[in-house]
């Protein structure tokens, strides 16, 4: 038997030296993992470890101005159990029994649930009120009620467009809900429980109560009764007309303040889902469309403030102009003749327009674009607000700023025409057109309020006050009559644009009818706008399709907020001795005479026959008493030698008119619907035998 | 020449004792969720470990009132009868097929490990024949290739279970083995990186081997797969802080960490008893190896040297590399902690090794 040498010994001393090493190293590294590193580490671990249970806060509710719920949150209450409380005042078969009572749910199945092993069971979601209120009378050991809340828009669909829309998570998707949803939908809440690796609950599990914290109330500038009246209106013009889409907008010009807001297609907000996501669309301010004629305030308020034209310029109006070899003409190509610049105004003039726009030139008119807010976002508080689309100016020509000064070329959306609008009525002061009026925060308490925003001075208020007057004399004489409302001072503008194609040009047979207008017009209270895109029938004309519907919004509206009525004194009335010419065309030579000289007027008859082909200046034109209207005939003799008679334009005639006309004219009629002609075939002009059948087609205007 | 016998080493005895019972309460803890689940058993474990732990003292109580001097020829035939059930764990119908593994042969009421027999008999083998060709050791064809062959032929048979973790153990402990018992430095330098190459070749061909290797260099990275098991247990080991969650309160044992009671069971002791009861194994650990080496240095002869530092040596480098693993400072190899972790015939063994060594202790002298 050997002894341990030195080496041997040596070497496992060197052994133990190194183990002793590692130990020590060891001992390093789980002072570093669980003393250094433990607080990190462990606050990882139960993040690991953690399942949330939610809890929704509850939205805050919409009113309108005067208080009144356009959009609340129903509160349904959730039955929960915590076994372990239950467990430890040792009641769980009283609580089983009671629960099964009222919740008429199988005591054995109730009992099952308190006694299991976990922190947090529901006994049962969603239940009515009625049940809510007995579990709470009875206070149960363990058994709590949750709220669970749903949005719901009490008045169904109306002012949908503003209000918008809340998914089934209870958060806003569209209008007001979502623009202000970190507002009105405030902070979820949670309940945080400890689960093992498979998501069950660890027992003694950490629990952490996060309580929710509820959104606050909204108030809007919205008046739920002016909204209705203007939704009212709208159906009402929808259902006459069958419009692709209309819209409206009722704007307080001296706040800013949006009254009332509506688009057309529409939709029931409680129950999106049942919509085509189209009729979600907010024409009021989603879509820019080329305005036409309600554009010409535009450029009447620069050339004004800019003394580019005088009140008491003349203009004269051949029925069109050339501008860079192109020609343009005022609508139907007729001339309006010798008149003011009101008249143009009144007479919606293209012809006088071009002329005042091209005089003003780009630099100037585009100042003015921009500083009534087109191509710009007006800032309205909902969301998807479109810019519009303005011509650039490095690259508008002379033609674009002559289509331009008429209502062409550029598009503009609804809102930034009537905060436009405003300026003039709010006496050039340009204010930020605006939803939120204040906030209410969860308690009750007034967390902010709205003041309205100057944005910038546009016009003198000598020259919006002037503008106002010759507005006034579009209603009162111009091509803006249907909009007058007995007792009111209203003065506005109407619109008829053709639409563009899809692939460039305009569109045949499509119109957008608008009409632009505010009341009083010495003291305007309120602006509005009614757009009506493609009213099927005819007329298709701003003053025929909108200015109506202006008209009754106006009228209601004023007489609710107790506007004072103006006397219009009688002078002043017989001051202007205009009058509209009437529409003599097609009827018999001596009943159009007749009916020209009741209004004052004179005649001059041009032609041979017994019916008028054409007349100057046409109808619905605003000329002085007295002024002389000239009558085209039809060559009879002609007609009789040959047999052939020329078709007259029937469009618009009623069904009765129309065979009054064609048996004068020994035709025959061939109808197809009923209502105003708005087709025929052949076409007028074409000479065809007597004898001959014409086939008219007929829909419904009103 | 008889040697005297003196009382065995009373704290090497009373720290294994205690690491045992330290043992036993922490499978417990850890596995009382998942046994319960999985066998409605709470006691599942601990049960067979006990039982184990008896036959284990046993065998170390036994083992240390034998004279170790008179088992020498013992150690042929034990690693004989090891290197019989290293193949007969590879034949089918023999081994038990446990997660893709082959390591232990069905005894109809329990199970057994070769290799963790194969372990000891290595280690009681090695200091035998090395004892006896003392001097020879350092000529490398005479000497030192023989031995290589053996570890190769053993190492190379465990592999095929597979069983990465115990062939490293034993590769480990042999080696360092031939460098007690006088083997040239140099020679065992070149063996070192030559081993190494090999390992490095292991991780290399086998694509789970690879993968655990990448994950371990940032686990944060393979927190959902790879580095999950890593990552469970650096949760568990920080959630314990310095005093721990408390004993039974380990939440990274629900189903979070696993292995939780068998590689991965000083997570769980280290989340519920903090870094106070790391410290305490710790300490004990290195009590155990202090006393095994002291038993070496003073044991009367060569092969008593040489076994008390060789079993010392097995359990000491079995437990840092265990303790590396959980700690995430080593790639996860997969073998347990001594005296702890459950595994009958781990504990069985390694207690009889340290009856050996209690058997060198009683013929220590000073010198």
């Amino acid at each position: 038997m050997k002894t341990t040498g030195l080496e041997i010994r040596k070497r496992i001393a060197t052994l133990f030296f190194i183990f002793v090493v590692v130990i020590c190293l060891l001992a390093g590294r789980f002072f570093w993992l669980q003393v250094v590193r433990g607080d990190e580490l462990a606050e990882r671990a139960l993040d690991n470890r953690m399942r949330d249970i939610t809890l929704k806060a509850k939205r805050g509710t919409i009113y309108d101005r005067n208080g009144r719920e356009l959009a609340i949150s129903v509160s349904t209450d959730s039955v929960y159990a915590v076994p372990a409380q239950i467990r430890k005042a040792k009641k769980e078969r009283e609580v089983a029994q009671k629960l099964a009572e009222v919740l008429q749910m199988d005591e054995k199945e109730i009992y099952d649930r308190i006694t299991r092993q976990v922190s947090f069971v529901w006994i049962k979601r969603q239940v009515d009120l009625e049940t809510s209120r007995k579990l709470r009378e009875l206070d149960l050991e363990g058994i709590g009620l949750l709220e669970e809340s749903r949005r719901f828009y009490p008045k169904g669909t109306l002012a949908s467009h503003v209000l918008g829309i809340s998914g089934i998570d209870n958060t806003g998707l569209d209008g007001v809900d979502l623009y202000y949803d970190q507002l009105i939908g405030g902070t979820d809440g949670k309940i945080v429980i400890e689960h093992d690796a498979f998501g069950r609950e660890i027992p003694e599990a950490t629990h952490r109560y996060i309580p929710p914290i509820d959104g606050s109330s909204v108030v809007l500038t919205i008046d739920e009764t002016i909204q209705y009246i203007l939704e009212r209106e709208l159906d009402k013009v929808m259902e006459q007309r069958q419009p692709k889409a209309a819209c409206g907008i009722v704007m307080d010009p001296k706040t800013g303040e949006i009254l009332a807001l509506a688009s057309r297609p529409n939709f029931d907000p409680n129950r999106y889902n049942d919509y085509p996501a189209d009729n979600r669309r907010n024409f009021a301010v989603h879509n820019a469309y080329e305005p036409g004629s309600t554009m010409k305030i535009v450029t009447a308020a620069a050339a004004m403030e800019e003394d580019t034209v005088k009140v008491s310029d003349r203009f004269h109006c051949p029925g069109s102009i050339k501008v860079s070899n192109r020609s343009i003409s005022c609508a139907g190509g007729t001339s309006h003749g010798s008149m003011d610049f009101a008249g143009v105004v009144e007479n919606s003039c293209n012809v006088g327009f071009i002329n005042i726009g091209l005089k003003l030139g780009l630099e100037k008119y585009y100042r003015y674009l921009n500083a009534f807010g087109f191509g710009q976002k007006t800032g309205i508080d909902l969301p998807g607000e479109a810019k519009g689309i303005i011509v650039p100016q490095s690259r508008a020509t002379q033609i674009d700023l002559a289509t331009m000064s008429f209502g062409q070329a550029n598009a503009v959306t609804p809102i930034q025409l009537i905060a436009a609008a405003s300026t003039i009525a709010n006496g050039g002061t340009y204010m930020k057109p605006h939803l939120l009026k204040q906030v209410i925060a969860p308690d009750g308490k007034i967390k902010e309020t709205i003041t309205p925003t100057k944005v910038r001075q546009v016009l003198s208020k000598e020259t919006a006050k002037e503008l106002c007057l010759i507005l006034e004399g579009v209603v009162k004489n111009g091509s803006g009559r249907n909009a007058q409302i007995e007792g009111y001072r209203v003065a506005g503008k109407t619109g008829t644009a053709q639409k563009i194609a899809p692939g460039g040009g305009y569109m045949a047979n499509e119109y957008v009818a608008s009409f632009l207008g505010f009341a009083p017009a010495d003291d305007p209270r309120l602006v509005c706008l009614i757009v009506i895109d493609a009213p099927k029938g005819y007329p298709y004309y701003g003053g025929w399709v909108a200015a109506p519907v202006f008209r009754e919004v106006m009228a209601d509206s004023l007489r609710y907020l107790g506007v004072p009525r103006t006397e219009i004194s009688k002078e002043e009335s017989n001051q202007k001795k205009t009058v509209a010419v009437p529409d003599v065309i097609n009827l018999p030579l001596d009943e159009a005479v007749q009916t020209l000289r009741k209004v004052g007027l004179k005649v001059e008859v041009q032609g041979d026959g017994n019916l008028v082909w054409g007349q100057v200046p046409k109808a619905n034109t605003r000329v002085e008493q007295n002024s002389r209207v000239i009558v085209y005939l039809s060559p009879v003799e002609e007609q009789q030698g040959s047999g052939q008679v020329t078709l007259p334009d029937l469009e618009g005639k009623s069904m009765k008119e129309v065979a009054r006309i064609l048996s004068q004219l020994g035709l025959h009629l061939s109808p197809d619907g009923h209502g105003l002609a708005y087709k025929q075939s052949p076409a007028a002009g074409t000479r065809v035998p007597v004898g001959s059948t014409i086939k008219v087609s007929f829909q419904p205007l009103e | 020449m008889r040697l005297k016998q003196g009382p065995p080493d009373l704290m090497l005895f009373l720290v294994v004792v205690l690491l045992v019972c330290i043992g036993l309460i922490m499978i417990f803890s850890a596995s009382a969720v998942t046994s319960d689940v999985k066998y409605q058993d709470a006691f599942f474990f601990v049960k067979r470990q006990l039982i184990w732990a008896v036959f284990g003292l046993t065998a170390m109580l036994v083992l240390m009132k034998m004279n170790y001097q008179k088992l020498r020829e013992l150690g042929v035939a034990g690693l004989i009868l090891a290197l019989i059930c290293l193949v007969a764990v590879l034949l089918p119908g023999i081994g038990m097929d446990v997660k893709g593994a082959v390591r232990q042969i069905d005894l109809g009421f329990t199970s057994f490990t070769p290799s963790e027999l194969t372990k000891l008999c290595l280690v009681f083998f090695f200091a035998s024949s090395l004892s006896l060709n003392y001097g020879k050791i350092k000529s490398f064809v005479q000497g030192l290739l023989p031995y290589l062959v053996l570890i190769g032929v053993v190492c190379g048979l465990i592999m095929l279970q597979p069983d990465l973790g115990t062939a490293l153990i034993i590769a480990v402990t042999a080696y360092l083995m031939l460098v007690m018992a006088g083997a040239r430095i140099s020679h065992m330098l070149i063996l070192a990186l030559l081993g190494v190459g090999l390992v490095c070749l292991a991780i290399y061909l086998e694509p789970y081997r690879m993968v655990r290797f990448i994950a371990f260099l940032d686990p944060w990275k393979y927190a959902s797969d790879e580095g999950f098991q890593t990552i469970q247990s650096l949760y568990a080991i920080g959630s314990g802080g310095l005093f721990g969650m408390g004993l039974g309160q380990s939440r990274q044992k629900f189903f979070y960490l696993p292995e939780q009671h068998t590689d991965f069971i000083f997570a769980i002791l280290g989340e519920e008893l903090g870094y106070l009861g790391v410290f305490v194994v710790l300490t004990l650990l290195f009590i155990f190896a202090w006393r095994g080496f002291q038993i070496a240095l003073k044991a009367p002869d060569i092969f008593g040297s040489l076994l008390a530092a060789g079993i010392t040596t097995m359990i000491t480098a079995q437990a840092s590399i265990n303790l590396g693993v959980v700690s995430g400072s080593l790639p996860v190899t997969g073998i347990p902690l001594p005296f702890i972790s459950y595994g009958g015939s781990s504990l069985m063994f390694t207690m009889a090794g340290v009856g050996l060594l209690l058997s060198v202790s009683r013929y220590t002298h000073d010198r």
